[in-house]
């Protein structure tokens, strides 16, 4: 028996991710020079003390689950409990896609009945945070709550893109309203639950069984248990949390890193973020390399102008190349005299010589226009190509060429 | 010919050279020096052997393998924590009759009874003073192909000046050693052994009973150098990228030679990865207005001042107006404001206070041991 297992959503295909999820699933995306999304929840797992964790997977999961693996790097090789990816599977009455949120938990719940939880943690695989659940957990047990809601404020003017709690002065869950209109609170859910297993399952059969339904936590799940009058409070929430669902959001997080300002860290060693090694060696800075606000992992090799920017492993960046506010993935190269500013370049793209990607917003003539350029993965920008702001390149853009 | 590519098993010596470098092992052995950024020298030939497939290895360790075992773990990270084979670490027995090890010999006789009970064809023996990166499957076929008792893998260089004392060089006749010289003195390219050796497991066992016997401790000058009339002691000449820890010097130059993107490349080639335990550091963090020159770096470092011709282990900071010119610091090292140092190598976690100066040269880099605070 466990007190608690997590179970962890991974199967959503980042749609709006496009160039970056075609061959992957978002979770499994690259984050902050030798992350992937999904390491957050996982380490928070561990850090938390929870050791069972079941990964729901349905959209392009290979480089998922080779990364997953064993759950070594997470430390949840485990005897008992341990990490397992659970995909869709056939049954003796037939198979199912997983059709919801909700029902994709539903599907596993014999799953979950193995470890006999008192407790299961739902949580996102497109959120980055650094949270101890067990100590909202604490807070469940502590309110005899039968579900626990993380919610942190959010500007007002953003509510309304927000699944958003009222709550009364206990914390108490008065009201849900997902991406209201007109919302009348700014406590936005943070997409993390704690149940009480016997209860959500309870729900969670309940909705299975109504046709109706969308099989989703948040449109109909927590509106099930807040009509039945169960007990469900909110965990507010303080510290860093962002959805990176969009290119916009996770070019910003991976920023955030950057500016000391911001909350979010990755070297504390006390909440370590773990990960799949590269298992390359020592990033190289050349001669005539410059390099300002930036982070560099392992096997990286520099020898151009890097200025605020991430670098994932293995990235080269050529003699005269110039790589400004912008994220790298693994294996990419820009080649000498290259410039990228304002982009997200996927892994193992190849900018060639000459090739300008991006633009900052300063020098566009209609900042409308302006956005994060991103080319995809194995992609190959051409010599003096030239790829605009805002572009989703997802075929190779040929020499001399213009791609908008 | 090889049966199959699992049929040679490794052993490796990581106290052999230990005296070299005395600064270096008081609290490790040779095989868990630290090296190029990130590794440990042990590193090297392990990760070679596990990428040709040799998945069971021993580790005959003689003393002071705290930090050695530490490194290793089960052997995980070099694919070697198996049911069958994998990594084993073989202490000393302490028995009356069994010394403290002086040759080879000694050492492999505390094996005997486990190679005995072994299947492979083969047995690979190395030291661990030399990084290189080697695809063994050659040096086995070449083995094999020339039906020798004994194959030998050499150089060709000049004997470093700290092995004067602690080297072996080969005369070699159509690729047969024909002379085996101790502690060879001559100048000039001579074909170096590198104390690795291929041999038949049945005949290494033969031969070390036969030995111990006779009280003979060493293998290469009494069992190799007074045979090889009657054994077929072949040669194989390794062209690779090797780096030799001979002494303190040759330590710092041997990090600051992959300086040289083609050194690094020839050592860290991408077919044949090197292995290391996992500290999961992030990426290391280049702030605002630093100055980063021609230098390896390891993750988890925090740069905030100037560096320039480095090499930097896992976990270094160097502050704010710090500046740090030739130097070669280990793991958790930290510079402090203000600080400059030129020409230093530092152990690991030595703290540099703020505003101090300390510089070295060229020829003589000055050395900061473990833990120390200048």
């Amino acid at each position: 028996m466990k007190e608690c297992i997590a179970m962890l959503l991974a199967g959503g295909q980042g749609s709006r991710l496009y160039a970056l999820t075609q061959r992957l699933a978002k979770p499994a995306v690259p984050f902050g020079g030798k992350y992937r999304i999904i390491d957050f929840p996982l380490s928070n797992c561990v850090n938390s003390g929870i050791d069972t964790v079941g990964i729901l997977t349905q959209y392009q999961p290979l480089v998922l689950n080779e990364y997953i693996g064993n759950g070594q790097p997470w430390d949840l090789d485990r005897l008992y409990g341990g990490v397992h990816v659970l995909p869709p599977y056939q049954t003796a009455t037939g198979s199912n896609w997983y059709k919801g949120t909700a029902n994709a938990i539903y599907q596993n719940i014999n799953f979950i009945d193995r470890y006999n939880p008192g407790y299961v943690v739902v949580l996102s695989g497109d959120h980055i945070y650094k949270m101890d659940y067990s100590k909202m957990l604490d807070f469940h047990k502590e309110n005899g709550a039968d579900c626990t809601i993380a919610v942190m404020e959010v500007p007002w003017e953003e509510a309304s893109r927000f699944g958003i709690m009222t709550a009364d002065e206990n914390n108490v869950v008065t009201k849900f309203e997902e991406k209201p209109r007109e919302p009348q609170s700014n406590l936005a859910s943070m997409g993390i639950y704690i149940f009480t297993w016997e209860k959500l399952r309870k729900f969670l059969i309940e909705d299975e069984a109504n046709p109706a339904s969308d099989n989703d936590f948040g449109k109909n799940i927590i509106p099930n248990m807040l009509a039945s009058n169960e007990k469900m409070v909110a965990y507010p929430f303080e510290g860093y949390w962002k959805d990176v669902g969009t290119i916009e959001s996770l070019w910003e997080a991976n920023m955030d890193l950057l500016n000391p300002n911001m909350a979010l860290d990755v070297w504390g060693e006390d909440w370590k973020i773990y990960s799949r090694n590269s298992g390359k060696p020592g990033q190289w800075i050349g001669e005539n390399a410059s390099i300002d606000n930036s982070m560099v992992t392992e096997g990286c090799r520099v020898e151009g102008k890097l200025v605020q920017s991430v670098l994932f492993a293995g990235v080269k960046v050529g003699e005269g190349a110039v790589v400004e506010d912008s994220i790298v993935m693994p294996g990419a190269v820009i080649e000498p005299g290259a410039v990228v500013k304002y982009s997200i370049i996927a892994e193992n793209a190849v900018i060639k010589s000459g090739a300008v990607v991006g633009e900052r917003p300063e020098d566009m003539e209609d900042i409308s226009n302006w956005g994060v350029a991103v080319v995809g993965e194995g992609i190959v920008i051409g010599k003096n190509a030239k790829v605009g702001p805002k572009a989703m390149v997802v075929k190779d853009v040929k020499e001399g060429e213009e791609q908008w | 010919m090889v049966k199959s590519n699992n049929d040679a098993l490794g052993i490796i010596f990581p106290n052999a050279h230990d005296t070299l470098v005395p600064e270096l092992v008081t609290t490790r052995t040779m095989a868990s020096v630290p090296f190029a950024g990130r590794y440990r020298m042990i590193d090297f030939v392990l990760s070679s052997m596990a990428n040709s497939g040799i998945s069971n290895v021993s580790i005959v360790v003689k003393q002071n393998y705290h930090s050695l075992m530490d490194h290793l773990g089960t052997g995980r990270e070099w694919d070697l924590s198996r049911k069958r084979g994998g990594l084993n670490l073989v202490p000393p027995y302490a028995e009356a009759n069994v010394k403290m090890y002086r040759g080879r010999v000694e050492a492999l006789a505390t094996v005997v009874e486990y190679l005995k009970a072994q299947k492979e064809e083969y047995v690979i023996m190395s030291d661990s003073n030399i990084a290189f990166n080697f695809n063994f499957r050659e040096l086995i076929e070449a083995h094999v192909s020339s039906n020798a008792d004994v194959t030998v893998m050499y150089v060709k260089r000049p004997i470093p000046e700290g092995l004067k004392d602690d080297n072996f060089t080969l005369k070699v006749k159509d690729g047969r050693v024909v002379e085996l010289l101790t502690n060879d003195y001559r100048p000039g390219v001579q074909n170096l052994s590198m104390n690795i050796y291929i041999i038949q497991r049945e005949s290494l066992i033969t031969m070390i009973q036969d030995a111990s016997i006779r009280g003979i401790a060493y293998f290469e000058r009494d069992i190799l150098g007074r045979n090889l009339e009657l054994l077929n002691v072949q040669a194989f000449e390794y062209t690779g990228y090797t780096a030799w820890i001979s002494d303190r010097k040759s330590f710092f130059n041997e990090n600051m030679r992959l300086l040289d993107v083609d050194n690094l490349d020839a050592l860290f080639n991408g077919k044949l990865p090197v292995y290391t335990k996992v500290h999961d550091n992030a990426p290391t963090r280049y702030a605002m207005d630093s100055h980063v020159k021609n230098s390896m770096v390891a993750d988890g470092c925090l740069i905030e001042g100037e560096v320039e011709n480095c090499v930097l282990f896992r976990g270094v900071k160097v502050r704010k107006g710090a500046k740090v010119k030739n130097c070669v610091l280990m793991q958790n090292t930290v510079v402090e404001a203000g600080a400059q140092v030129e020409y230093v190598m530092t152990d690991k976690n030595v703290k540099i206070t703020t505003d101090k100066k300390i510089s070295g040269t060229d020829t003589f880099p000055v050395y900061v041991a473990k833990g120390h605070t200048v």
